[in-house]
């Protein structure tokens, strides 16, 4: 086991490295200016632009970008965001809490609440309350999340103001840490949270339904049916052998806890890390667009990884032969 | 287990997303302003600015010489309102004399002093720290201090806006504090991050992700401002704005986006709608040189008539009411409705098919083939719009475009992309007809850099180039009399070359809360008047 | 059952699932192919000044859209590029997930390890950023090379799942026994892995359709693909996403369409799974 995980850390390390240089080449040549979001509209002179790629390095041919972006990336630095003059390393630090917040709430209930449906759903089969709540996950998955979204706000909280439509707070709340200030941050977390939940919890509860029935019709989940135990020890015998699909859903959705979702953050204007990567892709903010990629890419790798940990944990004859 | 890591969740949420210069003290709600923004000001240094949203918070921060008036005139010296300066006058032609008011006092408690004015046109006007403006200013030959309070600005030469360019290119910074930055890290420097103004509203904090908080000062010599609190709150999508306006999260947005919302707001008791006319004007440019070889001109755009007739195949109002709705109007040449320079006798072109198909023909292009596309020498007339999908209003009258120049036998390719790429291939002439917009200054000498043969290596990337046109722009700017027969004759030839066909001068429509009575948004800088605003508790 | 695609939909058709969610895939494709014969040219603009945002009535039953366009003509038409798209992508992407799954999970060891890196890394870039570095390369791209693109990044997920599912049921004792009898590795995979590994990828197979019809409206705004005035049922519902609330029926028709041809395919797919498995119709 030991060597089997300094050999699968190793292959991780190796793959991150393929991809951030791959990414770096891949951001760097996307068509688009992204001088074109400070000139915007406005008609500024061809010195002043000059002047402005200078700042930022982009009069460099893009082999002596890259160098200085892997010296400065040894030191732990990531650049400068063009559009915001400021440290990537620090606006990634400001807008990971809230993504974290959304996508691990996110994560929580599907893995709990979803699971537990699609449990429920598989041991009654193809019974009406399978059918209905199979049909309406289904629906809910099939409309688009940002409509959705909007859907929400426009009667949660524009027509009954329920819930606030945006942020993480109230614009007019001071951050004193208090329990008030915490029930505010809740307050605001519904409405991103119901709807990237609604959405993704279809995906888990098919997963898990589908895997539960087969994993019901197993010899040896039979056999302990036929041995006579109750009907929760059944499902917990079966529910571990229907757990690896899950599992591998956990892993690829891993990422959702750095980018919340763009389209959901975008909704709520919540400042986490997917409204952050899409205002940098929008204005081809290259080193912002670097370091979230970056991120990202780590979590993907992470979640692999997990993955496959978890596989090796729950099934030990899973072993690496 | 959960219930754990969901408290470490939301309490790392809170210390982590915290700004530390957090000091804000309890403000009521009625006095404080949450005005929606689609990004925030990040450096808000008159030398740093180069966003509208930078721009609009250094003008609570800092204040000009002066400001221009209603008329939004910029030539000659009537039509300014005083602001750091109580007074100017004229030594002679080439020199202004600006008496700075003694009341006037940075945000730290000193006093405003020539020496702020004479060390801050330094940093503009040089173009290794600030090449843009040292353009613009590239006419002022000297700013010297006279005592304390007096600044002696002395030109090259004479022309008309010598008052405007004294004024509004340069908000004067705190000498004290910013002469011993060196220019190239003013940008990092603890004076960014904290800026201390001259303006009706203090600096309180900043949330990156979040929102930007200005106070009132107290003691600004110009009054103390009824708003105490302005909060600038980040939303970058206009459907949350528009949702953050309707739940009462916020009190005011920039921008009705798309304008089939209006409605909605108007229906609102307790919203009012601001229209503010704006220097932005929408065109569709056509390309006059070959998209592949600049040296040759376009096969097919280069023929002013040409571009006359596709011109006259659009019925621009009608287009204008279904994209803007009753916020903008059709210009003639490249000027705002509220510039002025617009000259109110010369009405646009109107629509007019038959007018349109006959200048085709008469260029040779008929519909030989009988395929409902005119053609010429066996080569259908198709042309590429090149067009933002970031910009809602240009992909609709693109749209139309297509619609209204297919009755014409023109068959127009729609080329979409996100408004970088689309900013990319507009600045390497690669499109034949551009769906631009541009936001204008409120003088009209920048006009001589987008029409003029002076701007070909610049951003006149449509390459319009008349001689003509360039000459009455030239005795436009430097004219000793009445500047406006000039222009009007500019733009005159402008418009009957055809270069472009100007689709719309836009209207802003701003929503407002109605218990915020007084409001001023100025076309020059939105925000900018919102210390002279008062406050109904009632409503 | 024999595995023969006659057999296969045979079979289906026995199934009250698989009947109904056929008929509902049956219906949408015929609109999609003979319905734009009876329907208004869907670019066209009949009244720029009048016409714009008209609720759904005689004239025009779906009502019409911000330029005033007829959004029934529109739905009928965009099912061509909405379904073509995400049916052929889908098709694709599980084909090259599955198999690729397939593979790493039964050869395991080094021939795993490099390929599941490689999903890795491709997982880790975003899609976004390689469909717009096509842009770059490829400006006017055909419709066949979108399918093919949306296709070829769209497998990635399905391989892990895949992949898994063979671990585990690698070491199921049914396949044990047939390696031990001598199966042929083709006849172990074919007949005891694959059946076996179907049910995660007929889910994501179902949800990965609604996903490619909005991709695909995204890649528009983008610049890539399908360009306007052409209508597809994802640019349809981008276009209204403003007018949700004063003009609902110009995003409900669209979305209503994606809704039921995700609900259809689901039905088919799972009554496959039924199938596949042989479960008791």
């Amino acid at each position: 086991m030991t060597r089997w995980l300094v050999r699968r850390i190793a292959q991780a390390l190796v793959t991150l490295l393929i991809v951030s240089v791959l990414l770096f080449f891949i951001i760097r040549l996307t068509p688009g200016d992204p001088l074109s979001r400070l000139t915007g509209d406005r008609p500024i002179s061809p010195a002043a632009v000059a002047q402005l790629k200078h700042l930022y390095g982009l009069d460099q041919p893009l082999l002596v970008q890259f160098s200085a972006w892997v010296r400065a990336l040894a030191h732990g630095d990531l650049g400068v965001s063009i559009a915001q003059g400021r440290d990537v390393t620090t606006l990634l630090a400001e807008r990971l809490p809230a993504s974290l917040l959304l996508g691990g709430v996110v994560l929580l209930l599907n893995f709990t609440v979803g699971l537990a449906f699609g449990v429920w759903q598989a041991k009654r089969h193809n019974q009406l309350p399978d059918r209905v709540l199979g049909a309406i996950s289904l629906t809910a998955y099939a409309t688009p999340s940002f409509l959705l979204g909007l859907l929400l706000a426009g009667l949660l909280s524009v027509h009954w103001h329920i819930f606030p439509p945006c942020c993480l707070r109230d614009p007019l709340a001071t951050d004193d840490g208090s329990l008030a200030g915490a029930l505010d941050v809740l307050h605001h977390l519904v409405l991103p949270v119901a709807t990237l939940s609604i959405v993704s919890m279809a995906a888990t509860m098919r997963q898990q339904r589908g895997a539960m029935i087969e994993a019901l019709k197993l010899d040896c989940v039979r056999t302990a049916r036929a041995k006579g135990l109750t009907s929760g020890a059944v499902t917990w015998h079966a529910w571990r052998n229907a757990l690896f699909p899950v599992l591998t859903l956990f892993g690829l959705w891993l990422p959702l806890l750095v980018t919340g979702s763009v389209f959901v953050e975008s909704v709520f204007a919540w400042p986490g890390l997917g409204l952050l990567a899409y205002d940098a892709i929008s204005g081809r903010d290259y080193p912002v667009l670097m370091g979230t990629s970056l991120l990202v890419a780590l979590v993907v790798v992470l979640g692999g990884f997990l993955t496959d940990l978890a596989y090796a944990t729950l099934d030990p004859r899973v072993r690496y032969r | 287990m959960p219930r754990n890591l969901l408290i470490a969740a939301i309490t790392g949420a809170l210390t982590c997303a915290t700004p530390s210069s957090a000091t804000a003290q309890a403000v009521d709600r009625a006095h404080t302003i949450v005005i929606v923004v689609g990004a925030l000001a990040s450096q808000p240094i008159p030398t740093l600015v180069h966003d509208r949203w930078n721009q609009d918070a250094a003008d609570l921060l800092f204040l000009r010489l002066a400001r221009l008036g209603p008329t939004m005139m910029t030539a000659g010296d009537k039509g300014f309102e005083p602001q750091l300066a109580k007074s100017w006058s004229r030594r002679d032609s080439l020199t202004l004399i600006f008496n700075l008011d003694p009341r006037a006092r940075w945000h730290d408690g000193q006093p405003v002093t020539a020496k702020d004015v004479v060390f801050t046109f330094g940093l503009f006007r040089d173009p290794k720290i600030d090449p843009q403006h040292a353009l613009l200013l590239r006419s002022v030959a000297s700013v010297n201090a006279e005592g304390e309070h007096r600044v002696i600005i002395r030109f090259t030469h004479y022309y008309p806006e010598q008052l405007y360019d004294a004024t509004y290119q340069v908000q004067p910074l705190p000498a004290h504090l910013v002469d011993t930055i060196p220019p190239n890290l003013l940008g990092s420097s603890d004076f960014a991050r904290h800026p201390i103004g001259n303006g009706p509203f203090v600096w309180d904090s900043l949330a990156p992700a979040e929102k930007l908080t200005l106070d009132a000062s107290p003691n600004y010599f110009l009054g103390a401002p009824a708003i105490q609190r302005v909060i600038f709150l980040k939303a970058s999508d206009p459907d949350v704005q528009v949702n953050m306006l309707l739940s009462g999260t916020a009190d005011a947005i920039e921008n009705v986006a798309p304008v089939s919302n209006i409605p909605r707001f108007a229906s609102m008791p307790n919203l009012r709608i601001v229209q503010v006319p704006s220097f932005t004007i929408g065109y569709l440019l056509f390309n006059q040189r070959d998209r592949k070889d600049r040296s040759k001109p376009h096969p097919i755009l280069s023929d002013s008539l040409v571009r006359r007739a596709l011109l006259l195949g659009l019925d621009r109002p009608a287009m204008l009411r279904s994209a803007l709705g009753a916020m903008g109007a059709v210009p003639y040449g490249p000027v705002p409705l509220i510039s002025w320079i617009r000259d109110p006798d010369s009405p646009p072109a109107r629509y007019d098919t038959t007018q349109a198909r006959a200048l085709l023909a008469s260029r040779g292009w008929t519909d030989h083939d009988g395929d409902s596309v005119v053609d010429r020498d066996g080569k259908p007339l198709e042309l590429e719009l090149n067009v933002p999908t970031t910009s809602a209003v240009r992909m609709q009258l693109a749209l139309e475009t297509q619609q209204f120049l297919s009755h014409i036998g023109v068959r127009i390719i729609l080329r979409t992309s996100d408004g970088p790429t689309w900013n990319s291939r507009r600045n390497q002439h690669d499109f034949d007809i551009d769906a631009s917009s541009s936001g204008l200054d409120p003088s009209p000498s920048g006009l001589m850099q987008s029409w003029s043969c002076l701007g070909l290596d610049g951003i006149n990337v449509g390459a319009a180039c008349d001689p003509r046109v360039d000459s009455l722009m030239e005795r436009a700017i430097a004219a000793k009399g009445n500047p406006r027969p000039l222009w009007f004759a500019a733009i005159r030839r402008i418009e009957e070359d055809a270069p472009a066909a100007f689709m719309y001068s836009l209207t802003n429509a701003f929503v407002v809360h109605r218990r915020f009575e007084h409001v001023n948004i100025r076309p020059d800088g939105w925000w900018a008047a919102l210390g002279e605003w008062t406050v109904n508790e009632k409503r | 059952m024999r595995l023969t695609a006659h057999g296969v939909l045979r079979d289906l058709w026995q199934r009250p699932k698989g009947r109904a969610g056929l008929v509902v895939l049956a219906v949408i494709v015929l609109l999609s192919l003979a319905g734009p014969a009876f329907v208004q040219d869907p670019a066209a603009i009949p009244d720029l000044e009048h016409g714009r945002f008209l609720a759904p009535g005689a004239a025009h039953f779906f009502g019409t859209d911000y330029v005033g366009r007829d959004v029934l003509a529109r739905v009928i038409w965009g099912s061509r590029i909405s379904l073509g798209v995400s049916a052929l992508s889908v098709l694709l992407a599980m084909t090259a997930g599955t198999a690729v799954g397939l593979v790493a999970g039964y050869l395991g060891g080094w021939a795993d390890a490099a390929i599941m890196r490689f999903v890795d890394a491709a997982l880790a870039v975003p899609r976004l950023f390689l469909l717009l570095l096509l842009v770059a390369v490829w400006e006017h791209i055909p419709l066949v090379a979108l399918i093919i693109v949306i296709g070829a990044t769209g497998w990635f997920g399905t391989a892990r799942m895949v992949r898994g599912e063979v671990l585990r049921l690698r070491e199921q004792d049914y396949v044990r026994a047939a390696e031990a009898l001598g199966g042929r590795r083709r006849r172990i995979i074919f007949h005891h892995l694959l059946p076996n590994t179907l049910g995660p990828v007929v889910v994501t197979a179902t949800l990965a359709i609604g996903d490619v019809i909005l991709v695909e409206a995204g890649l528009s705004f983008l610049g890539l693909g399908v360009q306007p005035p052409t209508a597809s049922w994802g640019s349809m519902i981008q276009d209204a996403k403003s007018t949700l609330f004063t003009a609902p029926w110009t995003g409900a028709f669209p979305g209503l369409a994606i809704v039921l041809t995700v609900l259809a395919v689901n039905l088919v797919g799972e009554a496959l799974q039924d199938s596949l498995t042989h479960s008791p119709a």
